[in-house]
């Protein structure tokens, strides 16, 4: 007998016999009060800032594309890596012809971690932003587009304010179906804050391994 | 500190590090955090009126998984192979082992970054790595310390909780040459600027499952500093150490844990990355070792079944008074504080590591503030039986003599009457022994003898006054117990 039988029909053995427990009821966690845009906004702000996270509301995608690019003259970045996704090529698409606009690097298939280490920055596209906990919802399909929210120093991410929602459970319909496609690959990840440990006497300090600095661009 | 003890003895409770047990200063700041800790858990507590519901909530879904262990590893393994993941089933630490060991050969792997992973400590892994000429690297911060020191983890969310800024710096020093300090900001950056290079060159990546997502063939894992996404994502292998328990039936079931986890965990809202992995990404391999090594004796006793619910969050070992004076080596293999207690006997059989249910003052501390609801302290109390009706430590033949002289001693006025002169010969006498013998030292040398008071003993002054203060007549309607 193989391993997997051995400790599935050990399994089987020690419930034999035993009332079947029903499956309860997926919990609603927190209730549903669908609030508006703009409070959800103004609450995805407080959460973020409260973990040191930045979050900037911009009001057009030329707005946006400004603090893009203040971002990325502030900073004196060489490098930054971007994710292949309409709103990453809507805000880069008019630093063409800039100074900033040379500086954007398409993630592309087949990238190494070490193409990727002289990263300054990533810019990602957030699915959703869950308002109650300032997370950022990023959908990776690739071992790059995934690195690209850990490794460079600083992690963009832009997303229309439209892609706002209140909290896990509500977007959690729209992740389990498509979590359910088989054909679906990669990560979902959820961003909560730069990152950080408390390992030593369990003080707070920022940007252990992955970014330093996260920032939220908020389109709409 | 001099702990040079990364084999794993099996649970010798009370003999090995408790030093905590003896001198109060012990582990000061661990104990000092443990308790802050806890003060945090219960202020978020406190601000969630659902609290207990959520708690219910998960404990019936971990019922329900549990109770169809068999069923779900059978589906996550068939969605997940489906996303190109190969599964592997290890019974024990050395058929895992031996699954990555061959993993490694296949793909050539000479050196390998690992995310934090208590399965992994269980496996003993990294020196089986590096007995095999492979470099094994632990990146979370916490994890790099202790490695780096020579230690075991103390504690399963933190495990450097023992070490202070200047302890880590002196370690630098010693092991990586770097310039000493004491300031946390530049620690961390010093264990970043050496962990880059192996994040960049690692062959294998390794980590745990905190869910095994059986509908959707997902993994999630959950943590705060990047290492997790950076191991499970830059290596071209993956290697995800799962224990069978960790199943759970739908993703829809997935963020009341989520909210739990971070809550009791850390105290943060939600976790700073929270990874769910579907199957293998496109140009890595992703491997999941699904791991027994006794989780299945605890199937064996349906009374002990709610052991195998744990998420893992730490939150029992900051509650525990006696986890706090003694720290996690104490408990003798992986797993500290009440959970420990509970998991260490099923894991490593109660003829090991039967005296753990006994360190434990029964406060129930455990049980509050577990956010899946194991009855922890009753879990303490059930293998407290076995322990004594079983082969194991706390079932010796000097045990049960013991216990019967007690017994004994306790059945008859007259006996208890001159066990009781006993002991006040025994209290006025030990104090001039300068010795601690043998098991009872464990008790004495961490403890003063009460003094005794100067005045009669109750029953003595009893027997003056009793008939004075016996009622005329017993109230009617109580019964009294005849002599």
């Amino acid at each position: 007998m193989n391993s997997r039988d051995a400790i599935l029909s050990r399994i089987r053995t020690h419930l034999a016999g035993e009332p079947p427990v029903e499956a309860p009821p997926v919990p609603e966690v927190w209730p549903r009060e669908n609030p508006g845009i703009d409070q959800m906004a103004r609450r995805f702000t407080d959460e973020l800032s409260a973990i040191s996270g930045e979050v900037v509301r911009c009001g057009s995608t030329e707005e946006a594309r400004g603090k893009l690019r203040e971002l990325i003259e502030e900073g004196g970045w060489a490098k930054v890596g971007a994710m292949d996704r309409p709103l990453c090529r809507e805000l880069c698409r008019e630093l063409a012809g800039e100074s900033a606009a040379e500086k954007i690097a398409w993630a592309e298939p087949g990238w190494t971690p070490r193409d990727m280490a002289g990263l300054e920055a990533g810019l990602v596209e957030a699915e959703y932003l869950l308002a109650d906990t300032g997370t950022a919802l990023v959908a990776c399909g690739r071992p790059e587009e995934r690195l690209l929210c850990y490794l460079p120093p600083v992690c963009i991410v832009a997303a229309t304010a439209k892609r706002l929602v209140e909290h896990m459970p509500a977007v959690w319909p729209e992740v389990a179906r498509r979590a359910a496609d088989p054909e679906l690959r990669g990560e979902f990840l959820l961003i909560t804050g730069p990152s950080r440990t408390a390992d030593i006497e369990k003080i707070l300090i920022l940007g252990v391994h992955g970014p330093k600095q996260l920032v939220v661009l908020v389109v709409g | 500190m001099a702990h040079e003890t990364p084999h794993l003895s099996g649970a010798p409770f009370l003999q090995a590090e408790t030093k905590g047990l003896y001198e109060p200063k012990g582990f000061p700041s661990l104990a000092e955090s443990a308790e802050r800790s806890t003060k945090n858990n219960l202020e978020i507590i406190a601000g969630i009126p659902a609290w207990q519901q959520w708690r219910e909530a998960a404990n019936r879904i971990k019922a329900h998984a549990i109770a169809n262990l068999d069923k779900l590893l059978v589906q996550f393994e068939r969605k997940i192979t489906a996303r190109d993941a190969t599964v592997l089933y290890a019974e024990d630490a050395e058929q895992a082992n031996r699954h990555v060991l061959e993993i490694a050969r296949e793909h050539q792997v000479r050196s390998v970054v690992k995310a934090k992973s208590m399965v992994s400590e269980e496996l003993e892994l990294n020196d089986v790595l590096a007995s095999a000429g492979i470099r094994a690297v632990e990146t979370d911060l916490g994890e790099y310390l202790v490695q780096l020191a020579g230690q075991r983890p103390i504690h399963i969310v933190t495990p450097a909780l023992h070490m202070s800024a200047s302890d880590c710096g002196k370690l630098f020093a010693e092991k990586l040459q770097e310039p000493y300090t004491a300031e946390h900001r530049k620690l961390t950056d010093i264990a970043r600027r050496h962990l880059r290079e192996d994040f960049l060159t690692a062959d294998m990546g390794i980590s745990g499952v905190n869910f095994g997502i059986a509908d959707t063939g997902t993994i999630c894992i959950v943590e705060n500093e990047g290492n997790g996404g950076l191991s499970t994502s830059a290596p071209r292998v993956h290697v995800a150490l799962m224990g069978i328990e960790k199943v759970i039936p739908r993703i829809d079931y997935l963020p009341q844990f989520l909210n739990l986890l971070a809550r009791s965990g850390t105290g943060q809202k939600l976790t700073t990355y929270t990874h769910l992995v579907h199957g293998s990404t496109p140009g890595r391999k992703l491997y999941v070792i699904i791991l027994d090594n006794g989780r299945t004796n605890v199937l064996a006793d349906p009374a002990a079944r709610m052991a195998l619910y744990c998420i893992r969050c730490g939150a029992c070992l900051n509650a525990c008074p006696v986890y706090r004076r003694t720290a996690g080596w104490a408990y003798g293999w992986v797993y500290p504080g009440p959970i420990g207690a509970v998991l260490t006997p099923h894991l490593v059989g109660i003829d090991q590591a039967g005296t753990l249910p006994f360190a434990s003052s029964l406060c129930a501390a455990c049980s509050e503030i577990c956010p899946v609801k194991i009855d922890l302290a009753h879990q303490l109390v059930h293998l407290r039986h076995r322990a004594v009706n079983e082969p194991s430590p706390m079932n010796s033949w000097t045990e049960r003599l013991m216990w019967r002289a007690f017994a004994w001693m306790m059945a008859g006025p007259r006996r208890y009457r001159m066990a009781m002169f006993g002991v006040r010969v025994g209290v006025r006498l030990a104090r001039f022994l300068p010795w601690h013998p043998g098991k009872l030292g464990a008790w004495t040398r961490g403890r003063e003898l009460p003094e005794l008071p100067h005045r009669e003993p109750f029953r003595t002054w009893w027997r003056r006054n009793g008939a004075a203060l016996k009622p005329a007549q017993p109230p009617s309607t109580l019964r009294l117990p005849r002599e």
